[in-house]
């Protein structure tokens, strides 16, 4: 059957609109994303590099069979939306979850499935453009990844998961924030392999400035075991509390003595960095960052990966040691909160009841609790000294992020929105506890609850870590 | 590449207005840079904290830990906000030149 031009359907008025807009000038896209992009690296003919990467991720990785199965459901119930707490701040359309989702996924309809292909064809709809590219980088990076929309799905889409994957995409073609870049950059590159480009002699300094603190504090002679061959657990804690937590790093180094352990553990020397912001991102980064562990337990004979107070860090080895880390030789992963808790419970240590006074709380971190995976652990140590703990309502699987997920965290540029809109909810929630201790076992989620607490007017809430109050609490004979 | 420019003073900055040079770094560059942090005037409480940090940057290519950096100047965390409103990881690196943190910090 011929076809004849009247027959085809007449474009709307507002789509014509939107086909006839000009491309965007890089001065543009840099205005627009400013934060996002390197000021010399503007991307330029967005949408044809767009469908190429996504092209190749779809063919390339498993995420094909997800985002072909979520494109067949509709995905605008919305339900999701009353588990948003960004949603839940700006009562913009936009912010609902399974709107955020369906911008990929409208992509991936448009371009990758017969359907759309076809229809787009006749009706001469080409879906993508710059602007929709920009929208896409915006609103994956205003999302913090928190997964609390996940649960409530009633059609089982991982929003998170769609988040991952499209920010995946965008980075491949040079959209995403400056901050992460230059991080992960100076970790897989640079000459300090961290994110923080702490050289070792400062990092040495520091473990021997800790070992006398720990000495005038508890009188106590423990030295941080660097590259000791053969110990069971390798531990890489996220290296900015070699700067910023020295009370997290001094109450883990604690436990492991009183516990006995004191052989059972080390660092490396040459790679300690638990950050892996590949998680936020990039999955090739997510692999390297998880090759360099599995080397450094290869070169020191270590058995397991035990990673420090940090909720990504965690999450991006226990996921994903499988996939990018052995197979079923990859090693296993352990949290520090899991070992302090069982050396609790065999009872290696002993922790002095009544030794906090003042209301504690404890923030879950997303991305240890969201999945069920530590939850009980932390609160069981924290209920055995402190004299008045409270929760958070919702907490555990249910609770509200710090508001500063997904990598927003690192991001200096968007603190008015961490603080402002994202992290709204989490402060609320912390000024009906009550609480002065902040317990966030995540040096994300410490770094973004002490900006949260200070921009809303928490100034008596201190944001401490669990081994912060654990050291205060241990009793060593 | 951008410029800071006050009086005197001309300096390569990142995008965050932190030295990307820090070897050209000198009294009065602190002096100007404060006042980008809003610190109008530099005491004698300011450039103990600044000098431990540059002092500690020259030795060992980052700052100190935070903890080290309250205990060698004598201050607590909090009297080190009053110093620097943007804290020490932001507001008194920047001062002393140091450039800007990256990662979680």
């Amino acid at each position: 059957m011929q076809v004849h031009s009247q027959s085809l359907p007449q474009l709307s008025p507002a789509l014509l609109a939107k086909l006839s807009q000009p491309k965007l000038t890089p001065e543009k896209i840099q205005e627009r994303l400013s934060y996002i992009i390197e000021k010399d690296r503007v991307p330029d003919d967005l949408p044809r590099r767009f469908l190429e990467a996504f092209a190749a991720v779809l063919q390339h990785t498993n995420y094909r069979q997800v985002i072909d199965n979520y494109a067949r459901i509709p995905a605008r119930c919305a339900n999701c939306s009353c588990a948003c707490q960004i949603y839940q701040q700006t009562h913009d359309p936009k912010d609902v979850p399974c709107y955020r989702s369906n911008l990929l996924l409208e992509a991936y309809r448009r371009h990758f499935t017969l359907r759309g292909i076809v229809e787009g064809h006749l009706k001469g709809t080409p879906y993508l453009t710059d602007d929709l590219i920009l929208e896409m980088a915006e609103s994956y990076y205003h999302c913090t990844a928190c997964r609390r929309c996940s649960l409530e799905c009633p059609l089982g889409i991982d929003h998170g998961l769609v988040t991952h994957i499209a920010r995946y995409v965008l980075s491949e073609i040079g959209l995403v924030p400056r901050a992460l870049v230059i991080s992960t950059r100076e970790q897989l590159e640079g000459a300090t392999h961290n994110t923080s480009a702490i050289p070792w002699a400062a990092i040495k300094d520091t473990l021997e400035f800790l070992e006398e603190e720990i000495k005038d504090d508890k009188g106590i002679d423990l030295t941080f075991p660097v590259d000791h061959e053969g110990a069971e657990f390798l531990f890489f804690a996220p290296v900015s509390d070699y700067l910023m937590e020295a009370e997290t790093l001094m109450g883990i180094a604690t436990v492991f003595y009183a516990a006995g352990d004191q052989n059972r553990w080390t660092i490396s020397s040459q790679f300690l960095d638990g950050i892996n912001y590949g998680l936020f991102y990039n999955d090739w980064v997510l692999e390297k960052c998880l090759r360099l562990e599995v080397d450094q337990l290869k070169r020191l004979g270590a058995q397991k990966i035990l990673i420090g107070e940090c909720g990504h860090a965690s999450r991006s080895a226990k996921a994903f040691m499988k996939t990018f880390g052995g197979g079923k030789k990859a090693p296993p992963v352990v949290n520090i909160m899991e070992y302090t808790w069982r050396a609790w419970k065999d009872g290696k240590i002993r922790l002095r009841p009544g030794a906090i006074d003042e209301r504690v709380t404890y923030h879950d971190p997303c991305n240890i609790a969201r999945t069920g995976w530590i939850i009980e652990q932390p609160r069981e140590l924290l209920r055995a000294f402190c004299s008045d703990f409270v929760e958070m309502e919702p907490h555990g699987v249910w609770n509200l992020c710090c508001g500063g997920g997904g990598g927003t965290v690192s991001v200096d540029e968007i603190r008015p929105y961490r603080t402002g809109v994202t992290g709204v909810k989490k402060a609320e929630q912390i000024r009906a506890t009550g609480a002065h201790y902040v317990v966030a076992p995540c040096a994300n989620c410490k770094k973004q609850l002490r900006e949260v607490c200070e921009d809303n007017g928490l100034s008596d809430v201190e944001v401490v870590g669990l081994h912060d109050l654990i050291y205060r609490a241990l009793i060593l004979d | 590449m951008p410029k800071f420019t006050q009086g005197d003073v001309t300096i390569d900055v990142d995008e965050d207005g932190f030295m990307l040079e820090p070897e050209q770094w000198n009294e009065e560059v602190a002096k100007a840079l404060a006042t980008t942090e809003g610190v109008e005037d530099l005491t004698e409480a300011h450039w103990k904290v600044v000098n431990y940090l540059r002092e500690y940057y020259l030795q060992f290519g980052v700052a100190p830990m935070i903890r080290k950096l309250c205990k060698e100047t004598g201050f607590k965390l909090k009297e080190i906000y009053d110093l620097f409103p943007s804290g020490p990881a932001k507001g008194a690196c920047k001062v002393a030149g140091l450039p800007k943190p990256t990662g979680c910090v």
